[in-house]
């Protein structure tokens, strides 16, 4: 708290429906990427290496997996004193019923005794499914330098996708005058990417009357936001260039982990500067057979190849035998290929085992096959 | 297993890896990517119950200190376990007085001060999985004072040069420890790793320096082998002595073999080290990799065949490197041809095209070299 005053929450509780099976057990937050990673890797990430020191996350879906995996604040670094990883489910209050959390805005109205606790001078907002790198010190001085009541960061997407995002309409000075949550026929292109800075004196009071009003969805794109315009407060929007993306679905998941092939892509997972922190396993460093024949792949530890690994991501200790072959497909963590399996624009699954011959996946489908149970092969 | 402390002891005198060692501890080599030679020994230890570890170091310590920091991924538990760094005095006439009693000697009040009666002594330049625990119990359960392990190799005679052997008499006895003479096939290579009681050790100690200065561990248990009872267990499972450059070499290559490595990394015997967060590796069109281990980090557009490829190294388009092994940081650039090669840390093969050592005296490159 002592770097920046400012405090960190992130919203975890999302339960991600359009993953299927992949979240059945899972809150969304807690899904692999990228070979190593879980998608709330990234906003804590970015939290460690832009000197916030504490950050709260609210979980609610499934959260037994995401809940032990984001206490270990270690990982991150995010374990000196007065440091830490807070894991906030709804919990029961003395003077008020247990109640789920009831929309984003809620999340946070019901730990406000939390914040409190470290009388933060600004609240950064973020939301835990979504994988980009982004300096949040440098948005804090740029809300500061803006003397803003709060700072939304936008992205600018393409005009005909518009209409899927909260778009925030400014004017001259990028101060938002208007905020429109996917409007028919939107009047600009900057995409809310649900990442807020607030003074949080400002946000308390608004919290306390949002909580009181029986009409309000407690939502910070509904509610929030909307009255902060209306009220004339100096919202501003902060541009943010770079990689972003919102794996909703198991086809934007797929494309996700299809862009780190790109040998320039804009993520680079690979920059010593901003690196991004998981856990550590122990595992063998990746092994490559004498028959394996490896081109355009993303290959992490633990791996066992001895076929043909053709524009894929591996994750930690998947394996493909000897004459499988996995083309323009995603292996989670432990998934198999047994022998002379064919596997194709397909995600497997964590730990699923794709049967010797099997065939899953198909090269000309529309969507991206998700493989979440167990293909039997021949015997 | 609260009954026993460990000690990681340095390699001695008659121990020289040339090139790597100028730069670092053997305990400090990198190791098939993306370990160190230490996070064997330490990694037992942990697995075995161990959690009071301490990590004698002779000399070049920065590498190895950063490379163990407060120990806590090998998973020592962080409020009742320890893992001490312990230093020799350099201030020495010669580096012969500089052995492993004299660091003893050197931190005598910190080993008496460790409460538990026991002590596993290991070195800290082979690679090997034992469990300890069991070790101990056969120690304890036969009533023996010292106990040392061994592992019986039937290429004694090229191999194994700089180690011990022991003699063993039918009673599993020890009679002698001896150097590897290289005059027999078959030989009980000893991994200097003992057990015995802390107050057995702490004589042991003190015996052998008012023996002589030069006296190391080896040489006063060899002569308590006269009149103590020292018994041996043999080891099973993958064994490598890390205490000449060729077996540095061979051994990395030896478990490029999956079914070797197998032997070495067991279920259920995790070996820790520590993270350094890269990312997966990249291969892009073009790569060409085949019967190799290659860690995290790296990106990979040339030709990788029979090698052992570090942590963020990276291999050019139109690269080739054969039965290589690769530390990390590392950079082949277009064209290169490497065959046969060590390369140290952050060395870049950028110019000379073809940097080719003979399969049967493989070369070495220096740490941050260019070529």
């Amino acid at each position: 708290m002592k770097q920046n005053n400012m405090l960190a929450m992130i919203l975890a509780g999302g339960r991600g429906t359009r993953l299927h099976e992949l979240t059945k057990k899972m809150a969304k937050p807690a899904v692999s990427y990228g070979g190593k990673y879980r998608i709330i890797d990234f906003p804590l990430s970015n939290c460690a290496n832009s000197g916030i020191d504490v950050v709260g996350v609210l979980t609610q879906y499934e959260s037994i997996q995401l809940n032990s995996y984001v206490a270990a604040g270690r990982r991150w670094g995010l374990d000196a004193k007065n440091s830490g990883v807070y894991v906030l489910p709804p919990r029961e209050k003395a003077d008020a019923n247990l109640d789920v959390y009831r929309g984003t805005a809620d999340a946070i109205s019901q730990n406000i005794d939390f914040i409190d606790s470290f009388s933060p001078e600004y609240l950064l907002i973020l939301s835990g499914d979504h994988i980009y790198k982004m300096n949040y010190a440098k948005m804090l001085a740029y809300h500061k330098e803006h003397n803003a009541d709060a700072t939304i960061a936008v992205i600018e997407v393409p005009m005909r996708e518009a209409s899927r995002f909260g778009i925030m309409n400014t004017d001259e000075t990028s101060r938002i005058v208007e905020f429109e949550e996917k409007p028919e026929k939107p009047k600009s292109n900057l995409a809310s990417m649900g990442i807020y800075i607030f003074e949080w004196k400002l946000l308390r009071k608004m919290l306390m009357t949002d909580m009181k009003d029986p009409d309000s969805s407690h939502d910070f794109g509904k509610d929030i936001i909307p009255a902060l315009i209306d009220d004339g407060k100096n919202v501003f929007a902060y541009k943010y260039k770079g990689y972003w993306k919102d794996v909703g679905t198991i086809d934007s998941l797929w494309e996700a982990n299809m862009d780190l092939l790109d040998k320039n892509n804009e993520l680079d997972l690979n920059d010593p500067t901003w690196k991004i922190y998981t856990e550590d396993v122990t595992t063998l460093p990746h092994y490559v057979g004498p028959k394996a024949d490896i081109n355009r792949a993303f290959i992490t530890q633990g791996c066992v190849i001895d076929g043909e690994v053709k524009n894929s991501v591996l994750f930690t200790e998947s394996k493909v035998a000897e004459g499988a072959r996995v083309i323009d497909s995603v292996l989670m963590p432990g998934a198999v290929v047994e022998e002379g399996a064919v596997v194709q624009r397909a995600l497997v699954a964590d730990g699923i085992r794709i049967g010797k011959n099997a065939v899953v996946g198909s090269a000309d489908s529309e969507h991206i096959e998700l493989v979440a149970k167990r293909v039997k092969g021949e015997e | 297993m609260n009954q026993a402390f460990g000690i990681v002891n340095f390699a001695g005198n008659h121990i020289q890896v040339d090139g790597l060692q100028d730069y670092r501890p053997v305990g400090a080599f990198s190791f098939l990517g993306r370990y160190r030679v230490i996070d064997f020994p330490i990694s037992n230890m942990s697995n075995s119950g161990i959690d009071t570890i301490q990590v004698y170091i002779r000399r070049k310590p920065r590498s190895l200190t950063e490379h163990l920091g407060t120990g806590r991924h090998y998973n020592i538990n962080s409020k009742r376990g320890r893992l001490h760094i312990l230093y020799t005095e350099s201030n020495m006439v010669s580096d012969l007085y500089n052995t492993d009693i004299a660091a003893y000697i050197e931190n005598l009040d910190v080993i008496e001060r460790v409460p538990y009666p026991y002590v596993v002594i290991v070195p800290s330049y082979m690679v090997y999985t034992a469990d300890y625990s069991n070790l101990l119990q056969t120690h304890i359960d036969s009533g023996a004072d010292i106990t040392l392990m061994y592992h019986s190799v039937d290429n004694a005679k090229e191999k194994y040069l700089s180690c011990y052997t022991l003699d063993i008499n039918r009673q599993k006895g020890v009679d002698s420890i001896q150097p590897n003479r290289g005059n027999a096939k078959n030989k009980n290579i000893f991994m200097d790793t003992y057990v015995m009681k802390k107050d057995l050790f702490l004589d042991l100690i003190h015996k052998a320096h008012k023996m002589s200065a030069m006296y190391s561990l080896v040489d006063i248990v060899d002569e308590a082998c006269q009149e103590l009872d020292v018994r041996a267990v043999p080891h099973r499972g993958y064994f490598a002595s890390i205490t000449d450059f060729r077996s540095y070499y061979d051994a990395n290559m030896s478990l490029i073999d999956l079914k070797n490595a197998q032997n070495l990394f067991v279920n259920d015997w995790p070996i820790y080290t520590r993270t350094n967060d890269s990312c997966p590796t990249q291969y892009f069109d073009g790569s060409h990799v085949t019967s190799s281990v290659v860690s995290n980090g790296c990106l990979v557009e040339g030709t990788i065949e029979n090698s052992v490829i570090g942590r963020g190294c990276v291999i050019k388009e139109g690269a080739v490197v054969k039965n290589c092994v690769i530390s990390s940081d590392v950079v082949i650039g277009k064209g290169v041809h490497a065959e046969n090669l060590v390369v140290d840390k952050h060395a870049r093969l950028v110019r000379g095209k073809r940097v080719i050592a003979p399969p049967e005296k493989p070369g070495y490159i220096k740490r941050g070299d260019a070529l």
